[in-house]
């Protein structure tokens, strides 16, 4: 699963698990596990987007933060090329031995609202972790926060102006411009545009594409929007109940599906045509409980592919074409609709 | 024949254009003007909205953040909060019981007739399921009150019904769920049982304000499916309000387009979205992330962000923005909706002149 001119991936995810126990009675015993990741590798190269998708409680968010650290995984191995170019496992080390590679990976937050401290005015939101990076002269910090109020399009004036002075959008560039304050390589960004309004959505999905461009940076783009994905991302791994269940280039992902999951998922996205109605597949039921996940493949109660193996055996993630690995006993025998075959014909333009 | 503008819908087919049109709206609102009195000035939230819902049919209401659309439902249902107050405009219903359309901008907003409407011929669906119910009372118990108050029925018989109701809207085994607290139910169940709520008493029209932007992709394409099958079931007139033009081209009949408390737009759904007339609404439609577009394409955007309610433009509210603007007439005049072909109508300069005297701001 290398990338095809041999350089290591900057990130290399293998068997991640993080479970989360249940307690319960009056001595909060431990009375099960909720598998929130449950054994999921995925890796990302250098200077491309991969993208996690999936719905509320599959794990995206969780993954993203035992990427970072802020949770510490139950097990599987967090690999990442540091700038020095050896690579570290951040899930294995104590949190104390991370300080120094914590700045090159940092993360965008989805609401940009409760993500800025509204006592702090912008200069300090943003020198903040200068500071604790130990630039002490208030002169050169000044000066970096300019020119990164510039990079993401903002007047360096707004330097001295509190967060509430600003609409969602220009939030949303402050919260970029503290994460690449310290010329992170990796950037996690959980949901970056899915509480702005739409006009505002497209100017910081293309700040991202143009930083992206100019900083040669790597983002980890966790969201559940599906078109929001197509437009940013290079590779997209899908996620149900903790598990991976696809992942591939994105024009194949969307053209070609294998997993039934993925499928219905790009069907139920609605699409804004009217004359496309109707297309769409309904998936039946609920998300499984990932307290109390059900035997065999995750997926199987809700899809329409189910064979008994699939009630029974646990589908590992097989790799079907170069770059394209799906976790389904039947994938290569049954034929889904990608968005072009559900557009009937429409221009992908 | 008795109220000459009432329609018939049982001498002609109920499908088609053609029933719409030759058909009177069950609710017309015209030239709402909601305003809310805050201490830095008046907030114009809803500024002088007309539009119209026919029977059977579906009006989406579509717009950004402060475009004045939750506003727009609040106020039919008479329910807008402190300092808020509807200070101008008509919202003409017609009730069940046939007689003349009432206008519900001028009922006693505490009035027996207007609790009567609310809840009973008009029901409200809302975004987020978990905090529209009491978390200390059971699903069945919220549901049955409303029956009982808009209803002469019994417990017994409320309940009965209720049973029913979430049935109907796939609930599965009803009959153990109908005691269950709203937080053992996940967030498309609470949904759901909303949607009981609101159409136990029959209602006429259902409000359904973002009733899906809380939820999963394909819980959504559920909830939407159920809408649409309830709909086709009972023939009630849905207004639907949402920021997203998915929802909205899946399924309003008629849209309008709401820009900081304006209608900009309004047409048949097909139209707004392949004959888009007002350049909000182009430029709208065409920033929006496409499922069709080619990995790593920038997104052709609109200029700047939403102001603030405090700082409204003058004249056009969307002149600063707008790839059209003409010095001298939209930052000066108001433009009115007029219509620009058969069907559709813009408020734009592009398609009408401003009057003489330039408005007050």
């Amino acid at each position: 699963m290398k990338r095809a001119d041999g350089g290591a991936p900057l990130l290399e995810v293998r068997n991640l698990q993080r479970f989360f126990p249940i307690r319960k009675g009056l001595l909060r015993r431990v009375v099960g596990q909720l598998r929130a990741v449950d054994d999921i590798s995925f890796h990302i190269n250098r200077g491309e987007t991969l993208a996690l998708v999936g719905e509320s409680g599959c794990g995206k968010t969780t993954t993203a933060r035992c990427i970072l650290r802020a949770l510490k995984p139950t097990a599987g191995e967090v690999l990442f090329q540091t700038g020095a170019g050896d690579v570290v496992d951040t899930a294995a080390l104590p949190k104390r031995a991370l300080q120094p590679f914590r700045h090159q990976m940092q993360m965008i937050f989805q609401d940009p609202f409760s993500s800025l401290n509204p006592r702090m005015t912008v200069f300090d939101i943003i020198a903040e972790p200068l500071l604790a990076s130990g630039i002490k002269s208030r002169d050169q910090r000044r000066q970096r926060v300019e020119n990164l109020l510039e990079l993401v399009r903002l007047r360096p004036e707004f330097m001295q102006r509190y967060p509430h002075a600003f609409s969602g959008g220009q939030r949303q560039r402050i919260g970029i411009a503290r994460a690449l304050a310290l010329n992170p390589s990796l950037v996690v960004a959980d949901e970056p545009v899915s509480a702005l309004d739409v006009s505002v959505q497209a100017q910081i999905l293309n700040l991202m594409l143009d930083l992206q461009d100019e900083l040669g940076l790597t983002y980890l783009f966790v969201a559940h929007d599906l078109s929001v994905v197509k437009h940013i991302s290079d590779r997209v791994a899908v996620m149900y109940v903790g598990k991976i269940v696809e992942i591939a280039e994105t024009n194949r992902l969307f053209k070609a599906p294998k997993h039934p999951y993925t499928e219905a998922l790009l069907s139920a996205a609605p699409k804004p045509d009217p004359r496309l109605r109707s297309q769409r597949i309904v998936l039946q039921g609920e998300v499984a409980d990932p307290a109390q996940p059900p035997a065999g493949c995750y997926f199987h109660p809700r899809c329409a592919h189910a064979i008994d193996r699939c009630r029974s055996e646990t589908p590992k993630l097989e790799e079907i074409q170069p770059g394209h690995v799906v976790a389904c006993h039947r994938a290569r025998e049954i034929t889904l609709k990608g968005v072009d075959a559900q557009a009937n014909g429409k221009p992908s333009a | 024949m008795a109220g000459g503008m009432l329609c018939r819908p049982y001498n002609r087919p109920v499908k088609g254009e053609m029933y719409a049109m030759n058909c009177a709206p069950i609710l017309s609102v015209n030239n709402l003007k909601t305003y809310f009195f805050t201490d830095e000035g008046a907030v114009r939230a809803v500024d002088g909205a007309s539009f119209a819902v026919h029977p059977g049919k579906t009006l989406g209401i579509v717009g950004e953040s402060g475009c004045g659309k939750s506003v727009t439902a609040l106020s039919i249902l008479r329910i807008v909060d402190d300092p808020g107050r509807i200070v101008e405009g008509e919202i003409m219903f017609r009730r069940a019981d046939g007689g003349e359309p009432v206008d519900l901008a001028k009922l006693d907003a505490k009035g027996g007739e207007i609790r009567a409407i609310r809840g009973g011929e008009i029901a409200l669906v809302f975004q987020e399921p978990m905090t529209s119910f009491s978390p200390h009372y059971t699903i069945g118990n919220q549901i049955v009150e409303t029956i009982q108050l808009h209803q002469d029925v019994g417990k017994a018989e409320a309940r009965t019904r209720t049973i029913e109701l979430l049935r109907m809207v796939g609930i599965p085994r009803p009959e153990r769920r109908i005691d269950e607290y709203p937080f053992e139910l996940s967030g498309g169940l609470r949904q759901r049982v909303m949607i009981a709520m609101a159409l136990s008493c029959n209602p006429r029209i259902l409000i359904a304000d973002e009733p899906t932007t809380a939820l999963d992709v394909t819980t959504q394409a559920q909830i939407l499916d159920l809408l649409r099958e309830i709909q086709e079931r009972t023939q009630m007139s849905v207004i639907i309000i949402t920021h997203d033009m998915g929802v909205i081209a899946e399924m309003a009949d008629d849209v309008i387009v709401m820009y900081l408390g304006r209608v900009v737009e309004s047409g048949p759904v097909d139209e707004i979205f392949h004959r888009p007339q007002h350049p909000y609404t182009q430029a709208l439609l065409r920033s929006i992330p496409s499922i069709f577009a080619e990995p790593r394409t920038k997104l052709p955007t609109i200029a700047g962000s939403i102001p603030h309610p405090h700082n409204r433009p003058a004249g056009c509210p969307f002149h600063p923005r707008c790839a059209d603007f003409m010095p001298g007439k939209c930052d000066r005049h108001e433009p009115q909706l007029r219509p620009v072909s058969a069907s559709q109508m813009a408020s734009c300069f592009l398609y009408h002149e401003p009057a003489e005297a330039p408005q007050q701001s």
